[in-house]
């Protein structure tokens, strides 16, 4: 329960950070709003029809809409950590936080809260101008399955960021396995095209990461209202790549912390 | 695992503590030369010490002597390599989060804060990660701001403060969970002479004297360590060169005390084996010297006297204390510090 507060002290934090900056909210709802706009006139030069293999029997207008939200998702989950570690490291704020008695878990992980909490809001608002101005259909029975695939896919994607955090603390710098996964889920998870439009040899790389089962999994239930027990296939990989991805990372974290103080580079950058 | 007896009257305790930096050696390093052992630093070399508490403790020494990275310890940044810290008779490689409530660490980092949040956020929220709930954050808070006198700048953004405030602001912060005892990382370093003295008073009476808090602080500055500590110890290189009141530091060392006279009407500077003179300026009639007078308890008084009788009149006389360096070179030689 203390530890709950203690994160909601850093939302509180990163909060009031975010309204210092007078116009941060209105431009990012700006952004979100054009980048909407730029796919769905890109839809409209690909017209490809909803027959088309892996599109899901949607038009690909919606097929792209699932798959931009879900990327913020990727990128908050995979980057956060470890950005947050090195920024508050740089700022020489991390070093204060540690001579408390707040863990480096809570703190890692406060920091990282608002921006998933924005990325919410984010993909809430990619969801609702596509519903509001570009008539997407978005079923809202299938609300509860899709908020469990998106909490599986954030948790799998958060034992990648947490690796990411542990290099960040332990090597100084940016790992390779983030800019990896992130590159492939953008070229063959199926965010902008299926991959089962791509070569095989391609496309075939699709099956080993998280993001190729959670987009499959959210646009069944949220543009076709798909039943949870079609889900549930995919929802099973989900847990299992939570299951490896997640101790994992948390493994690889407390090492990099433990291997930090001893050669006393916590703060350093 | 701590002893019910330290806990009572020693604040911090260290027994042969070492921390040897093995420097992590470059890629490039690596392929040229495979098997070369990678090369360590000591900072700390089996320091022993022990802080009674209420005092104010000086760890006195130039860049690199090891202060920075016992305080780190202390507070729970850095594992010792060897040996032991106890504070409040705990062991902090043990129990380092039970050990950073009794603590309070300062640096002199002063980019440590939110700078887009004002005084009173920033140390509501460091309240909050001390573990004080929102009403106790708030109230430290607006007590601490009034203690350091900043009510009236509680509610600017702290990029807007001057650095004398960012660092009054870094202490009101250690002071947060109203812990026994406070380390001070150099806290004077980037503050000018005026703002530095009102921080040592500040030090001295307001935490030291009235709250009782126990003060570890980190300097290289000699003279403010002989104003703040009641003991020291000298470190250099990670090494304790000596230990003990600044008068017991300073007593046994070889060499001279250094003196500015200014004496009028002097005929001729009186000459002895024992002392050195050497003018600096001439002024008409009155003369600024300095002198370098042997540490034999009756010279400096001879000296005074000779001048007397040399129909002189003092002006003025005042002691030089010597810089950091000079008491280094007093305590071991380079060749003698530069090691094997």
């Amino acid at each position: 329960m203390s530890t709950l507060r203690t994160l909601l002290v850093f939302l509180k934090r990163d909060f009031l950070i975010e309204v210092s900056y007078r116009t941060s909210f209105l431009m990012q709802a700006f952004g979100i709003f054009f980048s909407v706009l730029i796919w769905y006139f890109v839809s409209r030069v690909v017209n490809a029809p909803s027959t088309t293999p892996g599109l899901e029997g949607v038009d690909y207008f919606s097929y792209v809409l699932l798959g931009l939200a879900l990327l913020h998702y990727l990128s908050s989950a995979m980057m956060s950590f470890g950005g947050k570690v090195r920024s508050e490291q740089m700022t020489g704020t991390l070093e204060a936080m540690l001579v408390t008695p707040t863990s480096i878990g809570t703190i890692v992980l406060g920091s990282s809260l608002w921006d998933f909490l924005l990325t919410s809001i984010k993909v809430i608002a990619y969801l609702a101008i596509g519903r509001l101005f570009f008539h997407v259909v978005i079923r809202l029975d299938s609300l509860l399955p899709a908020l469990l695939i998106i909490a599986l896919t954030v948790l799998a994607f958060s034992g990648i960021g947490i690796l990411s955090a542990a290099f960040v603390l332990y090597l100084k710098r940016g790992d390779p396995i983030t800019f990896l996964v992130a590159s492939a889920s953008a070229l063959v998870g199926g965010v902008f095209y299926p991959p089962e439009d791509m070569p095989v040899w391609l496309g075939g790389w699709s099956r080993f990461l998280p993001i190729t089962y959670a987009l499959r999994a959210l646009r069944r239930a949220l543009l076709r209202g798909s039943r949870f027990a079609d889900l549930l296939p995919d929802i099973r990989i989900l847990m299992l790549f939570v299951a490896v991805l997640l101790p994992l990372g948390i493994f690889a974290f407390r090492f990099a912390v433990r291997k930090a103080r001893q050669e006393g580079s916590l703060v350093q950058y | 695992m701590g002893h019910a007896g330290e806990a009572v009257s020693v604040a911090i305790l260290t027994e042969r503590l070492t921390k040897v930096y093995v420097k992590r050696r470059s890629l490039r390093e690596i392929a040229a030369r495979p098997f070369r052992r990678a090369e360590r630093v000591t900072a700390l070399a089996e320091l022993s010490l022990e802080t009674r508490a209420g005092e104010i403790f000086g760890l006195l020494g130039p860049n690199g002597a090891g202060k920075t990275t016992f305080l780190k310890i202390l507070a729970g940044l850095i594992l010792p390599t060897a040996g032991r810290a106890l504070v409040g008779g705990i062991d902090v490689a043990r129990d380092d989060r039970a050990v950073k409530r009794s603590i309070g660490f300062v640096t002199s980092d002063e980019r440590s804060f939110y700078w887009r949040l004002t005084g009173r956020e920033n140390l509501e929220f460091f309240g909050r990660l001390y573990g004080l709930s929102a009403a106790q954050a708030r109230s430290a808070g607006r007590s601490l701001l009034r203690v350091m006198e900043m009510e009236s700048l509680a509610d600017r953004q702290f990029m807007a403060y001057s650095t004398g405030m960012k660092q009054r602001l870094a202490i009101a912060r250690a002071l947060l969970h109203d812990p026994p005892v406070l380390c001070l990382d150099e806290p004077t370093r980037s503050l000018d002479p005026i703002a530095a003295k009102h921080l040592r008073r500040f030090v001295i009476e307001r935490l030291n004297r009235e709250r009782g808090k126990t003060i570890l602080l980190a300097t290289h500055n000699l003279q403010e360590a002989e104003e703040m500590c009641g003991r020291l110890v000298v470190l250099d290189r990670g090494r304790v060169l000596r230990q003990g009141s600044v008068a017991e530091i300073t007593a046994g060392l070889p060499g001279k005390d250094r003196y500015v006279l200014i004496v009028s009407g002097l005929v001729s500077p009186p000459a002895d084996p024992r002392w050195t003179l050497e003018v600096e300026r001439r002024d008409g009639a009155v003369v600024r010297m300095s002198a370098a007078v042997d540490r034999d308890g009756r010279a400096f008084s001879d000296l005074l006297r000779a001048l007397l009788e040399g129909r002189g009149t003092i002006v003025s006389c005042a002691r030089r204390e010597p810089s950091l360096q000079e008491v280094f070179d007093m305590m071991a030689p380079d060749e003698e510090r530069s090691g094997p």
